[in-house]
C-alpha cells in the first residue's frame, strides 16, 4: 500500500498565499506520516494581503500563520520536527531568534537559520515539516 | 513501536546525470527511505553530453526538471508524487520566469515549495531538491 499524498486546504483562504500571489504550490501537504508546509511569509490571515514590517514582526506573524496552517491539519508545534528560516540578513538573525523562542514549546524542533534573497522584499521565511 | 524502515541509494536510469558520481561528489543522487525518496540537489545538466545547460533561465529550469522527472521515475515515482520542493535560484529576479516554468511541470496539486536565491556552484541559474513518495 503507497504512502498517502494530500493537499491541506488552509482553514481561511488568506492564508492560502499560493492562490494570493498566484504561486505554483499547496500550503500544507501530507505524504505518509509527515506534513510540508511551504516557506510562508507574513501575509494578513483576513485579507491574504502581504505584510511588511520588521523582521521581529514578520516572524511573530508567520509563526501565527503556521500555527493556523499546522492546526488545519490536525498538528501542532509541538509535533514540529524540523524548520527552515529564511533570513533577508544574517545580522537580523537574533532578531528573528527572540520571537522564536518565545512561540515554539520546549523542546524545540530542529533547526536551521540561513540568510538568503527573497522574493518580493520580504525578511523572512519559514518552512516547516511536522508529524501529522 | 513502528517497523524499521530501509535506507538504499537511487540512481538515475541515465548514468549522465548521475552529477556526483561523474563530478567525484560526497553525496548520491537520492536516498529512499521506507517509501520516501530525498533527491540530491539537481542542475541543468545536459541528459545527453553531461555538460551545463546555462541557456536562459526558462531552460535551465526545464532542463533541471526535466532531469528531477527522470530520477523519481527511475526511482518508482513520479512528478504527481512529490510532496515538497525547494528551488534555488541564482538571481532573485528571476522567479517569476522560474513559475512559469514549473507551473508547466506541476499543472494540478502542486506540492509544497520554498524557493529563493542564493549562490550556486557551477555557474548554475538554478538547482531544485525534492521530497516525494514511491507510487
Amino acid at each position: 500500500m503507497s504512502l498517502q499524498r494530500q493537499v491541506i486546504a488552509p482553514p481561511v483562504p488568506g492564508l492560502d498565499a499560493a492562490r494570493s500571489f498566484a504561486q505554483p504550490m499547496s500550503m500544507v501537504v501530507r505524504g505518509g506520516e509527515f506534513l510540508f508546509v511551504s516557506g510562508l511569509t507574513a501575509v494578513d490571515p483576513q485579507t491574504g494581503e502581504r505584510i511588511r514590517g520588521t523582521t521581529m514582526s514578520e516572524t511573530d506573524r508567520i509563526l501565527a500563520n503556521l500555527k493556523l496552517l499546522l492546526e488545519a491539519a490536525g498538528s501542532s508545534f509541538d509535533k514540529v520536527v524540523k524548520v527552515n528560516v529564511l533570513v533577508h540578513s544574517m545580522l537580523e538573525a537574533p532578531n528573528m531568534n527572540e520571537v522564536f523562542a518565545r512561540v515554539f514549546p520546549e523542546p524545540p524542533p530542529a533547526r536551521t537559520v540561513c540568510g538568503a534573497r527573497l522574493p518580493d522584499g520580504v525578511k523572512v521565511m519559514i518552512e516547516c515539516t511536522a508529524l501529522a | 513501536m513502528t517497523e524499521k524502515l530501509s535506507r538504499s541509494t537511487i540512481q538515475p536510469k541515465n548514468p549522465v546525470l548521475n552529477v556526483s558520481r561523474s563530478a567525484n561528489l560526497p553525496h548520491v543522487p537520492g536516498i529512499r527511505i521506507g517509501d520516501y525518496l530525498f533527491l540530491s540537489g539537481m542542475g541543468p545538466t545536459d541528459p545527453n553530453t553531461g555538460g551545463r545547460n546555462h541557456g536562459p533561465i526558462g531552460e535551465q529550469v526545464r532542463t533541471t526538471l526535466n532531469n528531477v522527472k527522470h530520477m523519481l521515475e527511475s526511482a518508482g515515482s513520479s512528478l504527481e508524487r512529490v510532496v515538497k520542493v525547494h528551488v534555488v535560484l541564482a538571481d532573485i529576479s528571476h522567479m517569476d520566469e522560474m513559475d512559469r516554468v514549473y507551473r508547466e511541470f506541476f499543472p494540478v496539486n502542486p506540492p509544497a515549495r520554498t524557493a529563493w536565491s542564493m549562490q550556486l556552484r557551477f555557474g548554475n541559474g538554478c538547482e531544485i531538491e525534492c521530497l516525494a513518495l514511491v507510487d
